[in-house]
């Protein structure tokens, strides 16, 4: 393990260790509730944190698992006399199968509907237990063997039941943080379209997440009945104060981190308490005047949580004290250039038949054929509004066509999802560049190396290998905010390589580069293919291709205009009434591919 | 930036002066401490202030007479503690409250699920605690230091019953059908439940219309619809939600609908009825109570009503100001101020005079195994042109019944 | 079922949805422009509400008229807290991770407002005995309450007139560019964090004037908003988020999903069967029922 990760279980023991410390030297009965009710909000914080702060699926019902642990242990040890103990693995099941249940329809989705929509649960499940009966289930005190049923009459017996649960849970997070997962996760938050192109199976990761997060939920929720509440009702577990809660210790102490919901926990619920004691009780209402205050303040702040406030700062002075960043040096095409395409056209690695494609009564793509050849680069060209991106948001699976067949190395690839088609070898990059941002640049190429599985440190080794190639390796550790255009690029290039693909989808990869950057880029493009890879580009200027592509196709409002080579292509007064009008074409007749600068 | 510090700069001093503004006044070493954990702010905040003014008058009342006279006139001294709007606050209240100094005996906390709360820590920390909670759940635990002073839901049903039943013969207008209206809240579930389920059957009386609802109700239309379309004589009425009960009173004007209402729970004979639905609507409504102001404390409740500005007294005043003279007794009877002493004074303790035993009817305080006060019966309190008063039982009424439809 | 018997429980619905859908277009608005999931609507409308109570036992204006004067003073409100506290954390051009700040930020003014109020005015619930509370209009064999009826009419003049405003107003087409693309509305010389403003500050005026008109029947106390936020949440969604005449439509729905749900469903349950076909309007069409689809690459 690397120094990093050994810093990171350190720290989480240094927090056990902490929590020890205090269970044992407090004294106090109500000083030990404060100290479980840190524990248990921390714990459930980080249930939270896994689906809404590592995925940024934001959910507002997961207090659907935390009742649910609540009344099934409660229930199973009133009627069956069952121990909680094993009543809350049981509760546990009953969450995860919930979380199976309400993730399938609900993934579908997405943004903040997805938070909203899981509300519903809980205030149905809140009704219906109200429905049933279960106003209020008094967990019946047993003084024979109370332990046996989670009763302790030392509190700090719960303490140390809530500090192992927190505990788990921290060790499950940082596994998740540091595995695959993870990074599949922190991608699809940050993006999960390109997630997606990167081989990403974005749903499996969101629902193994939601279970993940599903089970501490239920065992902090049947802990919780028992150490705090003693009576369980309805809107005490499946209430909206339970997601307040949560959120307020996951989103002051900062989401997307396991220190996050440590921290908010650590802060504001003694905060609260020390209200309560101090103000609450002689002045009734002040305490949430002042808390609300506290919130506030907290958040005009630190809007992104204290952990990541505090830890932005303090990079931020080290890096001024550290030498100015110099600019990169625009990285040096290594390896020979390839400038020709083998003599003899390869096989058919593609085969795009008939794809129409309509939006709202819009055609986008009408009949448009075409095939992409071994080896080649074929350069995909037209007018504003030809369709273009549309056309390989239709290959990569980011579209259903409404008529044609995509037929890759033989089969139908139509409707395939797009992380089953990147796992096949179709690679893409984005017109719009589709970055993590939030990563480095180095975690932003590994996402593309899962996807033919291996671990974190062998994606690692891969990406380093992508960025080399491309010449970024030297702003590995940055930021993609920090990156120039050429850089960002040439990273995504990087991206999209790592996933080993046969085919390169480009799209616009030449945009906003200067002349140098185009060379460049040009330059990369023609290594990606002398290593084995064929290449589709989009592209808007005609120049640029000229000089790169083997092949040309043309595309017009939606149809296929023009196909072969590029001096060919540029002298069809077709393609050039297409860009640059009729009037033009009939003054200067066919000329030049300069002309067509459009 | 500046800005930004100054705000948190300002919230943090804010923050740091707390604990000036909130330290407890200086409290003679011998002063016997009661406990109050009761909602004093969020939703159910009004409750706990009433509950708190009755407290407070009781409170004075012993120390101006002199204190508790078999501790050399110890004064006592009220800690309230609040519960807040969620069972957790509560909870927190009542420990914080319980450990922070040595409580003699408590009382709380007006919401079953905060009273059974409340006295699952008062039972681990063996503190006598009185409430004036209806729910049957609370004394079925097996406890030993909880004490409940009104009579629980399920007896409150048939008792109830059988007084209603009656009145209505001795006015020649017999009840044969009959209506179930309220919401799913524990108190008002255990007093239909036998309802329900026996004792209308038991007197002949057909159940026409059973409408329950999970707070907050959307209109009240459907409801008074089947009532309207049954004419059950006599509708049985439990809505703690204010807006709730509102609704379903203002519908049943609006309808035009004549029948009887029977309240279930003091909920419905406090002052801000009369503010929003007015004295017409609410007139010749009655409701089942644990306790309200009968004949001969006319004195009580006008010294309460100049001390805080409230129109009338109620069920929740009253029951704390008896429960802290009850405490006082049995403080009297143990000689002691230690909880422990406290608790068996009251498990043995047979009360027929003073202000605790003349509030809680039938005016003599014992308490069975379970803490149960036996003998405990519910009052019937009528609305008269605008302010409720004790109609049944006859001999302690404070105005005389109508009835009519 | 007889028909006279049906239509009461959809004119009943209807009625009542009619307030849900004015409380729901505020809230539409401000997440709609500004990407904020407003916590306080429902307390900015209990503060309506008060407002209007003073109105009418301090001045004696009937609230129906009380609540639309609360749209002014509660319009500036909105832009002076939106300035103070919102500007801060929304407005940077992130959604994502200004939708964490905002939650709490909004949260934490929920708090403040709702204890403040019970502190201030304390917790004794009030109401305004209006006549026609308890009366109603005899429509052949239906009955319809002449408060609700009033707040229901009141409801769609507003409704109206913001879709007016938004429509053929510069100022509030310069909303709707602000609300569709902040980037592109900037080069329009288009003030997105005045508009942000603007937006708060009349979703704020919108839900103040349903607690107003709510009032008309409807006790008030400082916790009422609880009552009210969930559907006031579930209407928007419904209605396609950022859509106004979605929620306007999506309030009515909830209206009638709540009384028609009584015809399958005992009273207790009433609830679950707006949150069910919530669930399933959601799953069918999964931007709501006029939201956009979101875009794709």
């Amino acid at each position: 393990m690397t120094s990093r990760r050994w810093r990171g279980w350190v720290a989480i023991g240094a927090v056990v260790g902490l929590g020890l410390v205090l269970s044992f030297t407090l004294t106090e009965r109500y000083h030990h509730r404060v100290l479980t009710l840190v524990f248990l909000w921390a714990t459930m914080g980080l249930a939270w944190n896994i689906i809404s702060g590592y995925a940024g699926q934001i959910s507002f019902g997961h207090q659907a698992f935390f009742g649910i642990g609540a009344y099934v242990t409660v229930i199973l040890a009133a009627k069956f006399h069952l121990t909680p103990w094993l009543g809350m693995l049981a509760g546990a099941g009953v969450a995860v199968l919930a979380a199976v249940l309400i993730g399938m329809p609900t993934f579908r989705l997405a943004g903040i509907y997805f938070g909203l929509a899981t509300l519903a649960y809980p205030l149905i499940f809140r009704i219906v237990m109200e429905f049933l009966g279960y106003q209020e289930v008094a967990i019946p005190m047993v003084r024979e063997q109370p332990g046996l049923f989670m009763q302790f009459s030392d509190p700090r017996h719960f303490d140390l039941l809530a500090l192992a649960i927190l505990a788990a849970t921290l060790v499950l997070s940082r596994l998740v943080e540091t595995s695959r997962l993870g990074y599949s996760l922190r991608a699809i938050k940050e993006n999960e379209q390109a997630a997606e192109a990167m081989g990403v199976d974005s749903f499996r990761c969101k629902m193994i997440a939601y279970m993940l997060s599903a089970a501490p939920a239920a065992v902090v929720g049947a802990v919780y009945a028992h150490a705090i509440l003693f009576v369980v009702t309805p809107d005490a577990v499946f209430g909206v104060l339970v997601i307040v809660q949560t959120l307020t210790v996951c989103l002051v102490g900062g989401a997307g981190t396991l220190w996050g919901p440590l921290i908010g926990a650590a802060i504001m619920i003694p905060v609260s308490e020390i209200l309560d004691t101090t103000v609450g009780d002689r002045l009734p209402g002040i305490q949430g005047v002042v808390y609300g205050a506290a919130l506030m303040a907290v958040m005009m702040y630190a809007p992104e949580g204290l952990y990541w406030r505090v830890r932005n700062t303090l990079l931020a002075r080290r890096a001024a004290s550290d030498e100015p960043i110099r600019p990169a040096p625009v990285p040096a095409a290594a390896g020979p250039a390839a400038a020709t395409a083998p003599a003899a056209p390869g096989t058919v690695l593609m085969d795009v038949r008939g794809v129409s494609k309509a939006f709202l009564g819009l055609q986008a793509l009408s009949d448009v054929s075409f095939d992409v050849r071994e080896g080649e680069i074929l350069g995909i060209i037209g007018p504003n509004g030809a369709g273009k991106t549309t056309l390989f948001n239709v290959l990569n699976g980011f579209l259903l066509p409404e008529g044609g067949d995509v037929r890759w190395l033989g089969k139908s690839i139509t409707g395939l999802q797009p992380h089953v088609i990147c796992r096949r070898g179709v690679g893409r990059t984005f017109q719009v560049m589709r970055l993590f941002p939030r990563l480095t640049v180095l975690e932003n190429v590994m996402v593309g190396a899962f996807a033919h599985g291996g671990s974190p440190d062998h994606a690692r080794a891969r990406a380093r290998t992508a960025l080399e190639m491309v010449g970024l390796v030297g702003r590995a550790d940055a930021v993609p905010t920090g990156l120039t255009t050429l850089e960002l690029r040439l990273m995504e290039l990087a991206r999209c390589l790592v996933t080993s693909p046969k085919l390169l989808l480009l799209d616009e990869p030449l945009a906003g580069l200067s002349a140098e950057g185009v060379e460049l880029m040009s330059a990369m493009i023609r290594r990606a293919r002398a290593s084995g890879a064929t290449v589709a580009i989009i592209e808007h200027t005609i120049q640029a291709l000229v000089k790169l592509a083997d092949r040309l196709v043309v595309l017009d409002q939606g149809r296929r205009l023009a196909e072969g080579r590029p001096g060919d292509v540029t002298r069809n007064p077709a393609v050039i009434e297409a860009y640059l009008g009729k009037r033009w074409l009939a003054r200067h007749g066919a000329t030049h591919a300069e002309d067509l600068r459009a | 930036m500046a800005r930004l510090a100054r705000t948190v700069a300002l919230a943090l001093a804010l923050l740091l002066t707390v604990p000036l503004v909130g330290a407890p006044p200086a409290v003679a070493v011998d002063d016997v401490k009661i406990a109050l954990v009761a909602p004093l702010s969020g939703r159910w905040a009004r409750q706990g202030q009433l509950k708190k003014m009755g407290a407070e008058m009781a409170i004075e009342e012993i120390n101006s007479q002199g204190g508790i006279k078999a501790l050399g006139g110890a004064k006592i001294v009220l800690r309230e503690a609040d519960a807040g709007d969620s069972v957790e606050k509560a909870v927190s209240a009542a420990q914080r409250v319980l450990t922070r100094e040595k409580i003699s005996a408590g009382i709380g906390s007006w919401l079953s699920s905060f009273t059974l709360g409340v006295t699952e820590v008062s039972e681990r920390l063996q503190v006598p605690w009185l409430t004036l909670s209806y729910a049957d759940s609370i004394t079925e635990r097996g406890f030993k230091y909880t004490f409940q002073t009104s009579p629980v839901s399920s007896a409150q049903a048939e008792q109830a019953l059988d007084l209603v039943v009656d009145l209505a013969k001795r006015n020649n207008q017999p009840i044969r059908k009959a209506a179930l209206v309220g919401d799913n809240t524990a108190a008002t579930v255990f007093f239909f439940k036998p309802l329900r389920e026996k004792l209308l059957q038991a007197k002949g009386i057909e159940l026409v219309v059973d409408e329950v609802w999970t707070p907050p109700l959307a209109d009240a239309t459907s409801i008074v619809q089947k009532i309207r379309a049954t004419q059950p004589d006599i509708v049985f009425y439990g809505a703690t939600n204010f807006p709730d009960s509102i609704q379903v009173l203002q519908k049943v004007k609006e309808f035009g609908v004549k029948t009887h209402i029977q309240g279930v729970g003091a909920w419905l004979v406090t002052p801000e009825y009369v503010k929003t639905v007015g004295k017409e609507l609410l007139d010749n409504i009655q409701s089942v109570v644990a306790a309200h102001p009968v004949k001969g404390q006319e004195e009580m409740v006008k010294k309460f009503v100049q001390r805080t500005g409230e129109p009338f007294m109620t069920q929740d005043p009253l029951c704390t100001y008896a429960h802290v003279w009850l405490i006082k007794e049995a403080i009297e009877q143990a000689k002691s101020a230690d909880p422990k002493a406290i608790r068996d004074a009251l498990a043995k303790i047979d009360l027929t005079t003073g202000p605790a035993a003349s509030t809680l009817y039938p005016g003599r305080i014992r308490f069975d195994e379970r803490g149960r006060r036996i003998g405990a019966v519910p009052l019937i309190v009528q609305w008269q042109n605008g302010e409720p008063f004790t109609v049944v039982p006859a001999n302690l009424a404070t105005r005389p019944v109508v009835w009519h439809k | 079922m007889v028909a006279s018997e049906l239509t009461q429980y959809v004119v009943t619905g209807l009625l009542v949805g009619g307030v849900y859908a004015l409380m729901s277009i505020g809230l539409a608005l401000i997440f709609g422009v500004m990407r904020v999931v407003n916590f306080a609507q429902g307390d900015f409308m209990m503060l309506g509400m008060y407002l209007t109570y003073y109105y009418a036992v301090g001045l004696g204006i009937d609230p129906l008229l009380g609540a639309l004067f609360t749209i002014p003073p509660f319009f500036v409100i909105g832009l002076l807290v939106h300035r103070a506290f919102l500007a801060r954390v929304t407005g940077g051009g992130d959604p994502n991770r200004e939708m964490d700040a905002q939650l709490i930020l909004t949260l934490g003014m929920s708090l403040i407002i709702t204890n403040a109020t019970t502190m201030i005015l304390s917790p004794t619930p009030r109401g305004i005995r209006t006549a026609y509370a308890t009366q109603a209009f005899a429509v052949g064999p239906l009955l319809l309450n002449q408060a609700r009826s009033y707040a229901f009419a009141m409801a769609l003049l507003l409704a109206a007139a913001v879709y007016v405003f938004l429509t053929r107003t510069d100022l509030g087409r310069a909303l709707r560019a602000a609300a569709d693309d902040p980037e592109a509305a900037s080069y329009q010389a288009i003030n997105v964090r005045a508009m942000h403003g603007v937006a708060f500050g009349v979703g704020i005026a919108l839900v103040a004037a349903a607690g107003g008109l709510l009032a008309t029947y409807y006790p008030i106390e400082p916790t009422v908003a609880v009552n009210f936020i969930v559907l006031m949440f579930v209407a928007v969604v419904l209605g396609g988020l950022g859509s106004i005449p979605g929620a306007f439509v999506g309030g009515i729905a909830i209206g009638l999903v709540q009384s028609l749900t009584l015809l399958v469903l005992p009273l207790q349950l009433q609830n679950v069967g707006v949150f069910v076909a919530f669930l399933v309007v959601l799953y069918v069409r999964p931007q709501g029922l006029f939201g956009r689809r979101a875009r794709t690459v």
